[in-house]
């Protein structure tokens, strides 16, 4: 605020001026001391002034006589006020002298603030009353002096024009100004120590020449030195450690800026009486305050506010026993209202002092204010929002205490804010509770358009002169403060506070309609902060997580799994929570997930019905509409509920549920497939590795494939051989044998090392069949053998399926799915063609879900599956026995079913099925896998010799062929001709030729029927696609086909005859 | 308010359900994806009254899908500020209270009930009540009249009063 100066002048000058400085520095200690007591001390004081007055000559940059430092000059006025000060003071003397009592009273008492009056009413209840009397008359008695006293250097200087002021401007013959580098913040110390040294050379020699030391407040790094020459300044500063810097340069101020080094041009504040403000330090640091009186020229300011009282501490007669405790730490008060009882009750002693009451030194009105003078630089006054509840705390002291004067500081500090299409209205003036629309905003001009029969024309206002207008039932916006952003419906105004309900929350909320503003569009508000979002489930520590029901400004409203409501600054959040997959049991064992509708029937929300957001462990976070609190947000343990409308549940369910919690399955797999009830007891260790495939979840470890060899099969590794390093179901890390590298690959594409060698070797080792080999076996062991032709294993299951529906559906991740559903349907679109649900119209849309989540706990039931070949054939034959009377293949297959074996030459060739793709995945998961077993194919065809190159799987629809010799099924089957009509998986549907009928069976159990000359044929070697007539038949490995226009050698084993159905 | 005017929906169909029942599916198909929905503009679909017709399906490229474009007449309920209802009390807290107008929920603040009528909590059910004994709680009808809703695209939230004249409990007399 104010520059401290030492300035002194040398004794060349009239006085010297810090003679006179040490003077007035002890003589104002003896103001203090006796201010009345004898006249010799208004004497010196007088004398004082007086030199000071003479000793100003013409410089106008020194002390007013009030010491070397002046701690607070008065600000931008400053250069003026020296000014006008010297012009009065030559009129004034001469008045001084006639009234110097007075003035001196009256200055001094300006000038020693409260502290001195104080003072001076102690001393004067020692005096004589007519002492007393006498002092009045003096103080009062002279009208100037009075008004001087006040206005000081204002009042009768008023009339000082520039042109005064003009001369008083430093001119050349003045001295000059320097700039003096010096250390940094030692500017103050370094001017005091210059005075020293002045007065320490001032004897001597040599003294300093120099007239002043100015260091400005603000300025940092530099002081200034008036001089007349620069030499002089050399000399000053010669020595001086602080100014080092500067000992080489020193920079001379223009004589037009000479008084801009002393202008100070911080405004001052303008506090007025009403304002609003904040302490910045002590006990009521950060404390809103009411300005009660200003005392601009003591730098005081007389605050209202709410006392902080400590009324644990004992007082007066009380104190002595509660000494000991003098040493805890302290603690801050709380704000509360002045309590005279509470004080009386711990000893405290509250005397009374005309209206006010006064404990401990402080002025404390009835209402329980505080009124204590603070000093301005104590107080922070710009931008002070005081918040609602502060205000309230203001407003709600009993007897309502000025309540007006809370809103107009109100509007004092922060302006409204008007936008066009605000309604407003006019609080006061001519035009009271005139309602209107604002058309345009100019700066503080805000035009309006009334809403008023008469008043049609648009009408000009300045801001301050409207007010924000709301109904209920509008739609707003909060602008400011702690809701800043949110939106929500007006339930009620009240004179500037309207109660609305948010959007989001569902809460009521107390805003100043200032803050709001017309909301045309239903925004939501705040539902979302960088990542985290309104509902998302957070950790905040590691025990700790919650659900963010609140976005504040720069806080969270967290509902901890607890159940309390923490606010939480975001950057403590540690992460967002996944909960989507986790499930967790309900009070009767049922599995409850992410969105599923839950009642509470224990616990604090008993009876609440919810939908479950969030499942972390043992707790749920369930959001219901009716509940208020927290959005809508409540957590409950998942014990306290229990799934509404608790659907399939039953034994099995449960069962299943400790299998690994496995919920939907059964809702899918059950109903339709009564025999995949029995999945746990197929879960035999025997299909350890089906199960390890099946069973472990997406992600959990897969110690089965770790250390096996493998091949890449797909991709842009493929071909490549390595050794599996870890494995989870989806994905293997894969060491590659030809590159230093370990990869990421899927399973899918993934293929024992040793597949190949078994395939080269002619033959299909029996690994496949090996359980040991776990999931990943079928899978090659079922495409190798499609290698060559993909449809050979499809068989007898058309009937099932409408041609037309398989075709969108083909693609790799379907059979995962339907491997879970319908084991025995491996294609996609079986369950869209389910009759339980071709009812829903909705069916199709779920049909993407399973298809490509493979995580989905329908995922499961292929565990059991597995073992469907080695078990009684469910699956197969639960279809079989749909379509037909009986299925062959009830028996388990046996890798010695040799009847392949025999060729039979006369099936040609027909139509390839798409489906061939979807085989191998498809083998997969569906019941057949393990027995997909290319091996009993293959073990027949190794003795075969001749069928080395035979296609595996070469089954395709229209295709004429054999049964083969079957163990336990139907001896009446075995060798039956048939003709494939449909192909799923391994089973194929089979019209048999003689009894008309159609049945199932296992792909494997066909074989083609060789063609005759002129016979239609497929050449199933080769994918089974092209088809053509036998033309001659010279021998096994001779046949001449035509295929198209041309004709090309076969063997017989690389054709099958392609049957008629008549 | 309600009212009864002309709609337009398009029902998208699977082929499966082509044959001889598809009219009968396109119907059924209506009323399951109209009746009970909610749109901002119109308010809630009560019951689809008349099919005025059903145009010709349009095969989705791709899909197999097939649009049919539906002109439909139903009684839809709008409601609109100002408006006097009958409500059903769902719920009575301390905050207010929570009814149902049929498909529309609406919340009657604490503020927006006569200052006489006081919450008790300690009553079972929870109630407001006045010195007269009026009481307002769970499953009352009441009378309110709306001063706000909010419309989302598939929902319609109200507020609504009781400080007006006529308005509060109607149980047996209503």
């Amino acid at each position: 605020m104010s520059d401290s100066e030492g300035s002194f002048s040398d004794n060349e000058a009239q006085v010297s001026e810090n003679e006179g400085s040490e003077e007035e520095a002890s003589t104002s200690r003896g103001k203090k001391r006796s201010r009345f007591d004898d006249d010799e001390d208004d004497e010196d004081d007088y004398d004082e002034e007086d030199e000071e007055e003479e000793g100003r000559h013409s410089k106008k940059k020194k002390s007013r006589g009030r010491g070397f430092l002046i701690e607070e000059a008065e600000v931008d006025t400053d250069v003026e006020d020296e000014e006008e000060w010297e012009e009065g003071a030559e009129e004034l003397i001469a008045e001084k002298g006639r009234s110097r009592g007075g003035i001196l009273d009256d200055e001094i008492g300006r000038q020693e603030g409260n502290l001195h009056s104080h003072r001076r009413l102690q001393m004067m209840l020692d005096r004589k009353p007519d002492e007393i009397e006498d002092y009045y008359r003096r103080k009062y008695a002279d009208p100037k002096s009075d008004q001087r006293g006040f206005r000081g250097d204002q009042g009768d200087l008023e009339a000082n024009d520039d042109i005064h002021r003009q001369t008083l401007l430093p001119s050349v013959k003045d001295p000059m100004m320097w700039m003096v580098k010096c250390r940094l913040g030692e500017e103050k110390a370094t001017a005091l120590q210059l005075m020293r040294k002045f007065i320490a050379y001032q004897n001597q020699k040599e003294p300093l020449q120099i007239r002043s030391v100015v260091a400005p407040e603000g300025v940092k790094g530099y002081i200034y030195i008036e001089a007349f020459k620069h030499t002089h300044i050399k000399a000053a500063i010669d020595g001086v450690g602080t100014l080092k810097m500067g000992n080489y340069e020193q920079t001379m101020v223009a004589i037009k800026e000479m008084t801009e080094v002393l202008r100070v041009t911080k405004q001052q504040p303008t506090l007025s009486r009403g304002q609003w403000v904040r302490l910045k330090r002590g006990v009521y640091k950060d404390d809103l305050a009411q300005v009660y009186h200003v005392e601009q020229a003591q730098n005081k300011v007389e605050l209202m506010m709410i006392p902080r009282i400590d009324y644990t501490k004992m007082r007066g007669a009380l104190k002595s026993a509660s000494e000991s405790e003098k040493k805890r730490k302290f603690k801050r008060p709380v704000q509360r209202a002045f309590d005279v009882e509470a004080i009386r009750s711990i000893g405290g002693e509250v005397s009374t002092d005309g209206d006010f009451l006064i404990f401990e030194g402080q002025r404390y009105s009835r209402k329980g204010f505080l009124y204590k003078a603070f000093n301005i630089n104590a107080i922070l006054t710009d931008g002070i929002k005081p918040t609602l509840e502060e205000l309230q705390k203001f407003d709600e002291q009993p007897e309502n205490l000025e309540i007006d004067l809370g809103e107009k500081s109100g509007s004092l500090d922060v302006k409204e804010h008007f936008a066009p299409g605000d309604n407003v209205i006019v609080p006061e003036g001519d035009l009271v509770n005139l309602k209107g629309k604002v058309i345009t905003v100019d700066g503080t001009k805000v035009t309006i358009l009334p809403k008023h029969d008469e008043l049609n024309d648009p009408i000009e206002f300045h801001a301050h002169e409207l007010k924000k207008f709301f109904k209920s039932g509008d739609h707003v916006k909060v602008l400011n403060g702690r809701h800043e952003n949110d939106t929500g419906m007006i339930i009620r105004v009240d004179s500037g506070i309207a109660i609305l309900l948010s959007d989001l929350t569902s809460e009521e909320l107390k805003v100043r309609t200032k803050d709001l503003q017309l909301c045309a569009d239903t925004a939501t508000g705040v539902d979302s902060f960088g990542q985290y979002q309104y509902g998302d489930l957070v950790q905040l520590d590691a025990q700790t997580v919650g659900v963010i029901v609140r976005l504040e400004k720069e806080n969270f409203q967290i509902l901890s799994q607890t159940g309390k409501v923490l606010s939480v600054k975001y950057q403590k959040i540690t992460r967002k929570v996944e909960s989507k997959k986790a499930v967790a049991l309900d009070s009767e064992q049922n599995d409850i997930h992410v969105k599923d509708i839950v009642k509470a029937i224990d616990g604090p929300h008993c009876g609440r019905k919810g939908e479950v957001k969030h499942i972390f462990r043992i707790h749920a976070f369930l959001h219901s509409r009716l509940v208020t609190e927290n959005g809508g947000m409540f957590v409950c343990k998942t014990r306290h509920l229990v799934l509404a409308g608790n659907k399939v549940h039953s034994g099995s369910s449960s069962g299943l549920a400790m299998g690994g919690f496995s919920p939907l399955s059964p809702r899918i797999s059950s109903p339709m497939h009564p025999s995949a009830e029995g999945k746990s007891p197929m879960r035999s260790p025997m299909h350890a590795g089906g199960h390890g495939r099946g069973g472990a979840h997406q992600g959990k470890r897969d110690f089965h494939l770790i250390g096996k060899t493998i091949k890449i099969i797909k991709g842009p590794y493929k071909g490549h051989i390595g050794m599996v390093k870890d494995a989870t179901t989806s994905t293997a890390r894969v060491e590659l044998h030809a590159k230093c590298q370990t990869i990421t690959v899927d399973r899918t594409r993934l293929e024992p090392a040793t597949k190949v060698s078994g395939r080269a070797s002619g033959g299909a080792s029996s690994y496949t069949r090996t359980p040991s080999h776990g999931n990943a076996t079928p899978m090659y062991g079922n495409q190798t053998p499609i290698h060559g032709s993909r449809t050979p294993m499809q068989g007898s299951q058309t009937p099932m399926y409408e041609p037309g529906s398989r075709t969108p559906h083909y693609g790799n991740e379907t059979p995962r799915h339907d491997g879970s559903r319908t084991p025995s349907h491996s294609t996609s679109w079986d369950h869209v063609s389910t009759p339980a649900r071709s009812e829903e119209f909705d069916e199709y849309e779920h049909e993407p879900s399973p298809s490509y989540n493979p995580a989905t706990p329908g995922y499961q039931p292929d565990t059991p599956q597995v073992g469907g070949p080695f078990t009684p054939q469910t699956p197969g034959g639960m279809y079989s026995s749909h379509e037909a009377p009986f299925s062959p293949y009830q028996a388990s297959p046996s890798p010695s079913s040799s009847s392949y074996q025999l060729p039979s030459p006369g099936n040609p060739l027909t139509t390839p099925s798409p489906m061939g793709y979807n085989n191998p995945n498809s083998q997969f998961f569906s019941p057949m896998t393990p027995g997909v077993a290319a091996s009993p194919f293959n073990n027949p065809q190794t003795p075969g010799g001749g069928m080395d190159h035979m296609p595996m799987e070469w089954q395709a629809v229209d295709l004429e062929c054999r049964i083969r010799a079957l163990e336990n099924k139907d001896k009446g089957l075995v060798g039956q001709q048939c003709i494939i009509t449909g192909i799923s998986g391994n089973v194929c549907s089979v019209l048999l030729i003689k009894e008309d009928r159609v049945i199932s069976v296992d792909s494997h159990y066909l074989e083609p029927v060789r063609p005759r000359e002129n016979e239609r044929c497929k050449i199933i070697s080769e994918g089974g696609e092209e088809e053509g007539i036998v033309v001659d038949i010279k021998d096994e490995n001779d046949v001449v086909v035509m295929v198209g226009d041309r004709h090309q050698k076969y063997r017989i084993y690389d054709l099958c005859k392609v049957g008629s159905k008549d | 308010m309600f009212y009864h005017i002309s709609l337009e929906h398009e029902i998208l169909l699977h082929p499966r359900y082509f044959g001889p029942q598809l009219m009968e599916t396109v119907k059924q198909k209506l009323f399951t994806e109209v009746e009970g929905t909610c749109t901002g503009k119109y308010g809630f679909v009560i019951a689809v009254t008349a099919i005025d017709s059903i145009g010709d399906g349009l095969i989705q490229p791709n899909r197999g899908f097939v649009v049919y474009p539906v002109k439909y007449k139903a009684i839809v309920f709008r409601p609109f500020k100002g408006e006097v209802l009958d409500a059903v009390v769902t719920q009575v807290n301390k905050v207010g209270i929570f009814t149902e107008i049929g498909p529309l929920s609406c919340f009657i603040s604490r503020h927006s009930i006569p200052p006489d009528m006081q919450f008790d909590p300690n009553s079972t059910p929870p109630c407001y009540k006045n010195a007269e004994d009026d009481c307002i709680q769970a499953d009352d009808d009441i009378r309110l009249k709306i001063v706000g809703t909010r419309v989302d695209a598939t929902d319609i939230f109200a507020i609504g009063t009781l400080m007006d004249d006529y308005l509060g409990a109607i149980g047996g007399s209503g």
